[in-house]
């Protein structure tokens, strides 16, 4: 069999549902079009530059042909002195400009990764929170690590290099043309084959090379897992699965790369050829048209060295673009973020007052799937109120749509009379703040990681807050107190301490109403007890809505609403449910005894 | 070895003593695919730089204006032209073969070493070092194995090319070589600054990645409080920091290749000057200064491989140092266990651990109320046998290897590093040195023999511990529960008791083009869509589907709802009948299911019975169960 099939499995194939949109061909261009607007003065150096230092390698090949033009005519009085003092500034000139045109085009091209780098975070910040929280973190995390990391290359490199490489050639040809206008055409031979083997070439390559790269990833992340998982491969006994899966990963990406490979077999002999048929016409015909007398020896001689040098531009043009093709899928995904609307949000509404208020909230992640039918609820200011029911229930969709983060689909939720999914997020979280398990600690000092609630806040505000939660203790033994590193990296922190510093964050940002979904859920019991603790700190005199999986918070509450299957069952004070004897009193005797 | 026959069904033994040996282990692995490489390099560099000799001899034709000799030079060409491309193709295949051979190889190695290693990898440094071998210095080793035979075809043909000049014009020859000794002693010293700057590039390009995605997985957190404009800043710094750096980086690349332009370029004007000279006095014809001048030309060629070896070489250095001390990595209880004892009839016997003074009656349901977290963890892993306590690894040896290693802290089984071939001896002195500094504790027993004297696999098999945090391994939902189990829980049972039901709809709507069957929805890695809720109860359907005869859990349930928990504390005794289950924890929905309860308090037994009697009897208990203050305690009993 001639040739390599692509093979059947495509590791870059989506897996999971890519929950962000990825950017269309021409939001794409806009965005490059964008980029170099931006840079074009920089761009225009460099083009510059580049011209001068192809100009000056080309006095080389232009000296020798007139030095053999001047031999073959027998000539006595070759002006070797003046020859050689010219080779000398043409090669000063071309090594001063060589340098700078690599350094400019480096310049140039990490100045562009770093913008697009940045643009891509600045959008992702600005994310609606429903957004976020629908799509998760894991689809932006991919392309902020992945992707920006496959388009380095591409960014730092591709675009000067090919911009470098079309100047290159095309000054090449044109003193080709201007040496001996023949030889110019000789050329020519050489383009059928190399456009007919790069078309074939680049229809397959990009999507190849992605799946390729996939693969590869796919080897190390199936060994990262079996690292991470350590123990529980121990323990079930996986250790052989595991080395089997690994195995097949290494022969699902030696395929691609064997695939690949094989376009590259005819990528490399059509590159061959061309080179090849440009010398050999340059020279060949060039020889017959010198025979002929239509050109000189010396216009010979230069035009075969200047064909030669043409090898290196065209490689050039074709490298970048091969990598600038593959590079365009991460592109279209990191410039897809700015696909989504940012949430406008009115900025006029304001609540008046505290009160919360659900009015028969109908709310769905689906079309036609509700998960809340129908729930009202009237949460006036400073009442503590747990929602408590069976997983899936819909205890946490209401909370979300209590914080604003989704607005509802039909019905509305208000505070203090104002709409809340209808104001923008900045407006909404000065008075109500959702916590939920996720206590992310960010790499960096603790500063940092409270100032973020309260950005103009000082020292003594910080550490006051911190002593609000009972965290002054082990913040303050820290090397550098506030200045501490935390995060991955830096100090670890216990689960409970991160928790902590959440709380301080509350206390820092100071919303009067927080919905809390079972924020201590994910800690040791032990821990929990301890942390309540200082939970009950900063809940003081604030509307409290509480998803609880534990009873013993809701028996804390004012008011406990049992839900099941996206409706209130049951509402009132634990002492009223208990008495109702329903669901809730059934519960709760299992759980005190 | 041909890429389509790999994976290799034998990766072999690495020679791990050091970096440079695990190096040339690779190398020779390879022999005959260096050996082709090397062939067809040669062809395609000989080819490459016998291009002058093709220009010259057309020159000269033209020149003596002799068409029959210019359709030999054509001709001449067009065979140089076959040479090339062939050479230029085969070599590539050839070359990248091998690099993908090598990098395949040492994959595997880590799968097979990481496998063994299990439990003890999740600790300390050792989990970073596999994972940073895998990502990054494959690559680097792959790259420099492959191309020793690229390089030393390109000295092999510079150093004909060298031979042919002297011969051929012995003052142009030497001449030319000098260039290109002092070229390579003026570039060469300058590689180590540039991979240093490159290093230091690379670092800053990670760190402000791991600044991105950490302000990324803490968006939500941001979104919610504030603060973005003060993370968005601390991203902009780091990623201009990471462009400074990488423009130094361009600054050296750019005198580097200033250097190879000029220096070359100052070899030509002197071939020039010199051979006019030459060729006016008649001792070289035109087309000969032609050939010499493209020759000069092609040494540049075979140069940049020169530098480019010299390049893998050093970034591979550190590659190579880290995967062999990983590759090196041993379990400090290794063979130690195999003492012939063999458990007869684990399902019915008694778990009994000594130290607490703790008693899993066969085919019972216990719960184990501890009163500190981490001690239940502890109490945990050192119910399943084989806990090797801490151990710290050689303390000698390679000298950046002891930093990883040193150092207390931890529990569970420790890593050795020890080397590979067998020599063991660094191996053995790791743990040699706790068993006589500290008796390791007496053996939890099943059925009355230690777990410690028996096979690590047969421990494992009998006694499963799910720790406190198990992980979820991507893949589909068939796949995860496809674990080795006894057969007697089908899966759909496992995930009905583990009330599963809400898990497999999240799952469901996660996977594209999924039709009907639940058990082919995906779970990303580490479970990472699902709630930390939905995480336990699939995990809990895991360990369910094994049945093992003796089933260890730690708090399974610490994140679930009290309605879904009570469902599952109802179903897991149903599930597990007849077989023994320890189960720690401190919720009384789960306690009020077991057959009876243990309070352990600073490591020992402190009281048993029924959750009833003991909430009843004991206000230690009462105090970790109900989580009562002591003021309340102090109150007495207010809701009973």
């Amino acid at each position: 069999m001639i040739g390599v099939a692509p093979p059947a499995y495509d590791p870059a194939a989506p897996e999971s549902a890519t929950t962000l949109p990825v950017g269309s061909p021409a939001t794409v261009r806009a965005y490059v079009r964008e980029l170099v607007r931006r840079h074009r003065r920089p761009f225009a150096v460099l083009m510059v530059v580049n011209a001068i230092g192809v100009t000056a390698s080309m006095v080389g090949p232009y000296l020798l042909g007139t030095v053999i033009q001047d031999l073959s005519e027998g000539a006595d009085d070759i002006p070797l002195g003046r020859t050689v003092a010219l080779f000398t500034v043409a090669l000063a000139v071309q090594t001063f400009f060589v340098r700078l045109v690599r350094l400019r085009g480096a310049m140039l091209g990490e100045q562009m990764l770093a913008d697009l780098r940045e643009d891509f975070l600045v959008r992702s910040v600005r994310l609606p929170p429903g957004v976020l929280e629908r799509a998760g973190t894991g689809d932006l995390l991919s392309r902020i690590t992945t992707d920006i990391d496959r388009l380095a290359n591409a960014m730092r490199e591709a675009v000067p290099q090919l911009s470098i490489g079309v100047v290159w050639a095309a000054l090449l040809l044109g003193a080709l043309g201007v040496t001996a206008p023949p030889l110019a055409l000789a050329v020519l031979v050489a383009l059928p084959v190399l456009l007919t083997g790069c078309r074939w070439y680049y229809r397959r390559a990009p999507r190849a090379y992605r799946s390729e790269a996939a693969g590869y990833a796919a080897v190390a992340a199936a060994l990262a897992e079996t690292v991470d998982a350590g123990r529980t491969v121990e323990a079930h006994g996986l250790g052989a699965r595991r080395v089997a899966l690994s195995e097949r990963r290494v022969r699902e990406w030696t395929a691609w790369e064997r695939y690949t490979l094989w376009l590259r077999t005819i990528l490399f002999p059509t590159v061959n050829i061309s080179n090849m048929l440009i010398v050999g016409s340059v020279l060949i015909l060039g020889g017959v048209f010198v025979l002929q007398d239509w050109i000189t020896v010396g216009q010979l001689t230069t035009g075969a060295l200047l064909a030669q040098m043409l090898f290196e531009p065209v490689g050039l043009i074709l490298r970048w673009y091969d990598e600038l093709q593959v590079a365009q899928v991460s592109l279209a995904r990191l410039v897809g973020v700015r696909e989504i609307e940012p949430d406008a949000g009115e900025h006029a509404l304001a609540p008046d007052g505290r009160d919360m208020r659900a009015d028969r909230v109908r709310f769905g992640y689906h079309e036609g799937a509700d998960v809340l039918h129908g729930v009202s609820l009237d949460v006036p200011p400073g009442t503590r109120l747990a929602l408590v029911g069976p997983s899936g229930a819909g205890k946490s969709t209401l909370g979300r749509l209590l914080a604003g983060i989704y607005g509802p689909r039909t019905g509305e939720v208000t505070l203090g009379g104002a709409e809340l999914s209808r104001m923008p997020a900045e407006r909404v979280r000065a008075h109500v703040a959702l916590v939920n398990q996720e206590h992310h600690v960010f790499v960096g000092s603790l500063r940092d990681n409270l100032l973020l609630a309260r950005t103009d806040a000082g020292d003594t505000e910080l550490w006051a807050a911190l002593g609000a939660v009972g965290a002054d203790g082990w913040a303050r033994a820290l090397d550098d107190g506030l200045d501490s590193e935390v995060g991955s990296g830096g100090h670890q922190v216990t689960p409970a301490q991160a928790q902590q510093i959440a709380l301080a964050r509350l206390v820092l940002a100071d919303p009067h109403t927080l919905v809390l979904d079972e924020a201590t859920s994910l800690l040791d019991p032990r821990a929990a007890r301890h942390l309540e603790r200082s939970l009950a700190q900063v809940l003081e005199g604030r509307t409290v809505v509480a998803i609880a999986h534990r009873l013993h918070t809701a028996h804390d509450a004012d008011v406990i609403a049992v839900i099941e299957d996206g409706r209130i069952s049951e509402l009132g004070s634990h002492d009223a449910l208990v008495g109702n004897d329903g669901a809730y009193a059934a519960l709760w005797r299992s759980w005190h005894g | 070895m041909l890429i389509r026959d790999l994976p290799y069904a034998d990766p072999g033994v690495p020679d791990v003593r050091s970096g440079p040996r695990l190096l040339l282990w690779l190398g020779r692995r390879q022999l005959r695919g260096q050996a082709k490489s090397l062939a067809w390099g040669t062809l395609h560099m000989a080819s490459v730089a016998s291009i002058p000799v093709a220009v010259g001899l057309a020159v000269q034709a033209v020149v003596d204006r002799s068409g029959e000799r210019l359709a030999l030079a054509a001709t001449l060409l067009a065979l140089i032209g076959v040479g090339a491309t062939v050479g230029d193709t085969m070599l590539h295949r050839t070359a990248v073969s091998n690099w993908i051979t090598a990098a395949a190889r040492v994959q595997q190695l880590l799968a097979r070493r990481t496998s063994a290693l299990g439990a003890t990898l999740t600790q300390r440094v050792a989990a970073g070092e596999v994972v940073a071998v895998s990502t990054g210095d494959i690559e680097k080793i792959g790259w420099c194995v492959e191309s020793v035979s690229r390089f030393s075809a390109g000295v092999l043909v510079a150093l004909c090319v060298c031979a042919g000049l002297i011969a051929y014009e012995p003052e142009l020859g030497l001449l030319v070589a000098a260039g290109l000794l002092l070229l390579i002693a003026v570039v060469l010293p300058m590689l180590p600054r540039a991979t240093r700057r490159a290093d230091l590039q690379r670092e800053k390009a990670g760190r402000a990645t791991e600044l991105a995605a950490d302000t990324v997985a803490g968006l939500r957190v941001l979104r919610g409080i504030g603060g973005e404009e003060l993370f968005l800043e601390r991203y902009r710094g780091a990623s201009q920091e990471v462009r400074r750096a990488a423009v130094r980086t361009a600054r050296m690349w750019a005198l580097i290749e200033a250097v190879q332009v000029a220096l070359p370029g100052l070899l030509l004007i002197a071939v020039v000057w010199h051979g006019t000279g030459l060729a006016m006095d008649g001792r070289i014809s035109v087309g000969e200064l032609t050939t010499v001048y493209g020759a000069v030309t092609f040494l540049l060629f075979p140069l940049r491989l020169v530098q480019e070896f010299a390049m893998a070489y050093s970034f591979s250095r550190p590659s190579a140092a880290r995967a062999a001390r990983v590759l090196g990595l041993r379990r400090a209880v290794e063979g130690r266990g195999d003492r012939g004892a063999a458990l007869v009839d684990p399902v019915a016997g008694d778990l009994h651990d000594p130290v607490a003074g703790l008693l899993a009656p066969a085919g019972r349901l216990t719960a184990v109320v501890c009163g500190d977290p981490d001690e239940a963890g502890r109490l945990a892993a050192r119910l399943g046998g084989h806990d090797a306590g801490v151990e710290d690894g050689e303390s000698s040896g390679d000298g950046d290897g002891g930093g990883g290693n040193g150092g207390g802290g931890g529990d569970g089984a420790a890593v050795v590093r020890g080397s590979g071939a067998g020599t063991g001896r660094a191996g053995r002195g790791g743990t040699d040195a706790p068993d006589t500094a500290r008796p390791a504790p007496p053996s939890v027993l099943l059925g009355g023999v230690p777990l410690d004297d028996v096979t690590l696999a047969r421990a494992r098999a009998a006694v499963l511990v799910q720790d406190k945090d198990p992980v979820l391994l991507s893949g589909t939902l068939r796949e995860l529960l496809d674990v080795p189990a006894s057969g007697r829980v089908p899966a759909h049972e496992a995930l009905a008791a583990a009330q599963c039901g809400d898990v497999l709809d999240a799952l469901r709507q996660g996977t594209p083009g999924l039709d009907g069957d639940p058990l082919e929805a995906r779970v990303t890695e580490r479970g990472r869509s699902l709630s930390g809720g939905q995480r336990q109860r699939l995990a809990l359907a895991r360990s369910l589907v094994t049945d093992p005869p003796v089933l260890v859990l730690d708090e399974p349930t610490s994140a679930v709802d009290s309605h879904t928990e009570a469902r599952i504390a109802d179903a897991l005794r149903r599930v597990r009948a007849g077989r023994t289950t320890v189960v720690l924890t401190s919720s009384p929905l789960l306690l009020d299911h077991a057959d009876h309860v243990v309070l352990v308090r600073d490591g020992r037994v402190a009281a048993s019975g029924s959750h009833r009697e003991l909430l009843g009897a004991d206000p230690r208990y009462r105090a970790v169960v109900t989580r009562e203050t002591d003021d309340e305690l102090a109150e007495g009993t207010t809701h009973a």
